[in-house]
């Protein structure tokens, strides 16, 4: 039985998967164009769990950024402060907001000229999201 | 009731009513400020030797002659400070379509020395409207006008190239005489200033 149960849980996950079409989707995603003469812009986006357990989101990369980071923006005490967050729990069935003046993506040093920008959420090594999205203005 | 009774009551009927009138007018409050906080006394600029956008030196005059709405920010924050700077310009918009006048300017003061020259600083300014200033330059220079001003900022870990700067998110009204008249606490909405900005340009 100690063999068969990974299986039947691997087994289980598969039937949950097939029901939900993925276990992490985005909505509301908006990534700007950098500001004039800048190398950095923020994006925006709704991730939302159909998963049954959380998922901790641990990297952003885009092939048109050198560098992506979470972070996320708070007024305390009257200082705008920015805080990296290190990794993003998306709890069960349940979503996480990505808005301007809180949590954010930095994108920063795009590589050449491009006007669709391609997110990969990464949960450890793997990509559990890819995310196609045109530039905004 | 002959005419002459008629006169007196259409009198007193229109006494009534202007009186009632003037009771309202009179006991109607002029209108105060929603979120701003205005100063008592508006205060003095310290005398400070910073660059425009456009590389020219400025001093506190630089202030003069506008209604300024001033924030302290660096171009390469990706979220608070371009957000804010759209409230701002949102707001004048606002104002600008409402036919309200003078405009207020947009400064933009940066915290970020080291990496906002004024040339990036003119061509991020420019984005977020037409007549925004950008003013940037020494630090020791910068720390006069901040310190003066009760303006906090601070740089944090990272490297070289990729760091990040606390800084005060208050949005200042400095008058055309170059005073410190209010301040805006953050959060930024533009209805905030489309509502107050009026009263406290009245109030001078």
């Amino acid at each position: 039985m100690k063999r068969i149960l990974p299986v039947l849980i691997l087994a289980l996950l598969g039937c949950a998967c097939s029901q939900e079409s993925a276990p992490l989707v985005a909505s509301d995603v908006v990534v700007s164009k950098p500001k004039p003469g800048m190398n950095v812009t923020a994006g925006y986006l709704t991730l939302s769990s159909h998963a049954s357990q959380p998922i901790v989101i641990t990297q952003v990369a885009s092939p048109q950024f050198e560098s992506v980071e979470m972070h996320e923006s708070v007024i305390e005490d009257g200082m705008a402060r920015m805080y990296p967050l290190g990794g993003l729990t998306v709890p069960a069935k349940s979503s996480v907001v990505f808005q301007p003046g809180g949590k954010h993506l930095m994108l920063l040093r795009p590589v050449g000229e491009f006007d669709t920008v391609s997110l990969d959420f990464y949960a450890g090594k793997a990509v559990v999201l890819t995310v196609n999205v045109a530039l905004s203005d | 009731m002959g005419p002459r009774n008629i006169f007196i009551a259409a009198v007193a009927v229109t006494a009534i009513a202007f009186g009632t009138w003037l009771s309202f007018k009179v006991a109607s409050p002029p209108p105060v400020p929603q979120v701003a906080t205005v100063l008592p006394v508006p205060g003095e600029l310290p005398e400070f030797s910073l660059l425009d956008h456009n590389g020219n030196p400025v001093g506190r005059d630089v202030f003069k002659g506008h209604w300024n709405l001033v924030f302290f920010g660096f171009t390469h924050c990706p979220d608070i400070c371009p957000l804010t700077l759209q409230v701002l310009s949102s707001a004048k918009n606002q104002l600008a379509g409402d036919g309200f006048t003078p405009l207020p300017r947009i400064v933009l003061v940066s915290v970020d020395p080291e990496r906002d020259t004024p040339e990036s600083l003119a061509q991020y300014v420019a984005y977020f409207g037409d007549d925004n200033l950008g003013i940037t330059g020494d630090l020791t220079q910068l720390l006069k006008l901040t310190n003066g001003l009760g303006i906090f900022f601070e740089k944090t870990a990272g490297d070289a190239e990729n760091y990040s700067v606390d800084h005060s998110a208050v949005v200042l009204v400095i008058n055309p005489d170059g005073q410190f008249n209010a301040l805006f606490g953050a959060p930024h909405e533009a209805e905030n200033f489309v509502h107050d900005l009026p009263i406290i340009m009245s109030q001078q």
